[in-house]
């Protein structure tokens, strides 16, 4: 298998976890797109030095991908790539924001490195939502929920369409370099002499495929926009239970619990 | 009835493809479309659903090809095309074969059974559910057929319906064609088979129509085959030279 077949195989993978029947899946797509907005939006909006209270914001992706039946190290495994990425984000606060401002037993810990632990566990969090969120609809389902809410159907279909034309740029890319690999075995990657044709020959090759998909789609009485059907299925309570959700994320934003659990400790 | 009446076909790029090609398919007929490679037979298919440039009249029960008409023609005429791979775009064989019927206004559990009913006839249930990449080459040709067959066309085109099928699917294939009332142009280069659904034939070359008649009179025509760069179909060729006993 050459890495363009395995980036399909892991599209295809995040298309297959879509499909398992569980209480996250069965929730309505809009309510699901409302509670992971709110979910990131609140996370992004605690304070840089609040470390403490960001911390039980962790619970709520953490009992999604219960409720999802996806384990959380698939949403890790997946997003192997991003996650350092993420964490590399504040990694020179330590270096600006030196002062001290709490104290762990008796060594001084700096409001830099602080804020760069915040930061990280942000990114970190959101990720984890955002995953869950895509784990647990389909790419139709999304729009379908954006058409619910008057989005423009053309920018939906254009979603829709952008997202299936990933795969058919990457089944190209594999065909492309199977077919090279074999004539030019023990090469590794494409040489760089190579690289301007191969490219060039990409473009129209995923060109003529995307045309050809297109006229296809034609032929079957696609007329620009793309309706998807309301899954019955859905659950009717899925608003109920994407409302206490918020409350209690708000909840969590504004009532530092790690503080009140010590304090009752005290 | 199909009609087509001094029709030319342009690629975007400027080459001619089709020459003058007039010929006329009644209700109900199943024609073979004949030819060595390059020929335009494929080019045809597609001007016939205003995919290329043409110029000329065709027409499909009286509605003449153009911008108009072309959503109900489409909706008429099902097409599969050659390559399989740019038929199937959705994910999974069954979203592939409801997106035609539910473009169309049935329901999508409507259209689930249609295509559940169709996979049943052709001998293919097990495809059902499998991600459209992850099919063989021959799986995805059935499947294709499968997503056209669904939409209950009134017409049917098909470009080399047989090919990279197994003689056993193949059969199922023929099989069907022949149980299926509706007017079909079949490309192929699968000459037996073509003896075997069509009654008349059209054998084109270089963008002409060179021979248009009856299936058994035009399949048999060695001299006339061999001058077009095609053979004697294999059942009509009898046992081949390296084979017979010598004695
Ligand atoms: N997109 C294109 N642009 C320009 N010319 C094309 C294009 N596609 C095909 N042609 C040319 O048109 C001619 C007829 O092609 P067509 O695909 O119709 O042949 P065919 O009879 O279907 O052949 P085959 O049996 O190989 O499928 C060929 O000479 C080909 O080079
Ligand atoms: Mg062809």
């Amino acid at each position: 298998m050459n890495k363009a077949e395995r980036a399909i195989d892991e599209l295809r993978g995040i298309d297959k976890l879509t499909s398992i029947n569980s209480p996250m899946h069965r929730l309505s797509p809009l309510s699901k797109m409302a509670l992971t907005i709110i979910y990131i939006i609140t996370t992004v909006s605690f304070h840089k030095y609040d470390l403490w209270g960001i911390i039980p914001m962790v619970l709520f992706p953490i009992i999604g991908y219960q409720f999802s039946l996806i384990p959380v190290s698939t949403c890790f495994k997946k997003l192997r790539i991003v996650m350092p990425l993420v964490c590399c984000v504040g990694l020179l606060n330590p270096f600006f924001d030196k002062a001290v401002i709490t104290y762990i037993g008796t060594v001084g810990v700096s409001g830099g490195v602080i804020s760069m632990v915040t930061l990280m566990l942000k990114g970190v969090f959101c990720l984890m939502a955002s995953f869950l969120l895509v784990a647990t609809t389909t790419a139709e389902e999304i729009c379908a929920a954006l058409n619910k809410i008057h989005c423009p159907k053309i920018l939906t279909s254009l979603f829709l369409l952008t997202v299936r034309y990933i795969s058919v740029l990457l089944e190209e890319v594999a065909n492309m370099t199977d077919a090279y690999h074999l004539r030019a075995p023990g090469q590794k990657g494409i040489h760089i002499s190579a690289w301007g044709s191969f490219l060039g020959q990409l473009i129209l090759r995923s060109m003529d495929r995307a045309q050809a998909l297109y006229e296809s789609m034609l032929l079957r009485g696609f007329n620009g926009v793309i309706d998807y059907p309301e899954k019955e299925n859905k659950n009717k309570y899925s608003w109920v239970v994407a409302i206490i959700c918020i409350v209690l994320i708000i909840f969590t934003r504004y009532f530092n619990i790690p503080a009140y659990l010590g304090s009752l400790a005290l | 009835m199909i009609e087509c009446v001094n029709l030319t076909s342009k690629y975007a790029d400027g080459t001619v493809v089709l020459h003058d090609l007039s010929f006329k398919v009644e209700a109900g007929e199943q024609v073979g479309l004949i030819g060595a490679n390059g020929a335009g037979k494929s080019t045809l298919l597609k001007s016939m659903l205003g995919l290329i440039e043409t110029e000329g009249v065709i027409s499909f029960d009286g509605k003449e090809l153009c911008k108009k008409n072309l959503a109900d023609i489409r909706k008429m005429v099902g097409y599969v095309l050659q390559d399989s791979d740019n038929q199937m775009f959705m994910p999974k064989v069954i979203d592939d074969m409801v997106f035609g019927p539910v473009n169309y206004g049935i329901s999508r559990a409507d259209a689930e059974k249609k295509a559940e009913e169709t996979l049943e006839k052709l001998g293919i249930a097990g495809l059902k559910n499998k991600q459209n990449h992850k099919l063989s080459g021959g799986e995805k040709r059935m499947a294709a057929v499968a997503t056209i067959l669904t939409m209950e066309p009134e017409i049917m085109l098909l470009d080399e319906p047989s090919a990279a099928l197994d003689p056993h699917n193949r059969r199922n294939l023929i099989n069907i064609l022949n149980v299926i009332p509706v007017t079909k142009i079949i490309a192929s280069h699968d000459l037996d088979m073509v003896l075997e659904t069509c009654n008349r034939v059209i054998l084109i070359n270089d963008g002409k129509i060179v021979a248009d008649g009856k299936a058994t009179d035009i399949l048999s025509d060695k001299t006339l085959l061999e001058e077009n760069g095609l053979e004697l179909p294999l059942c009509m060729a009898g046992v081949p030279a390296f084979l017979k006993k010598e004695d």
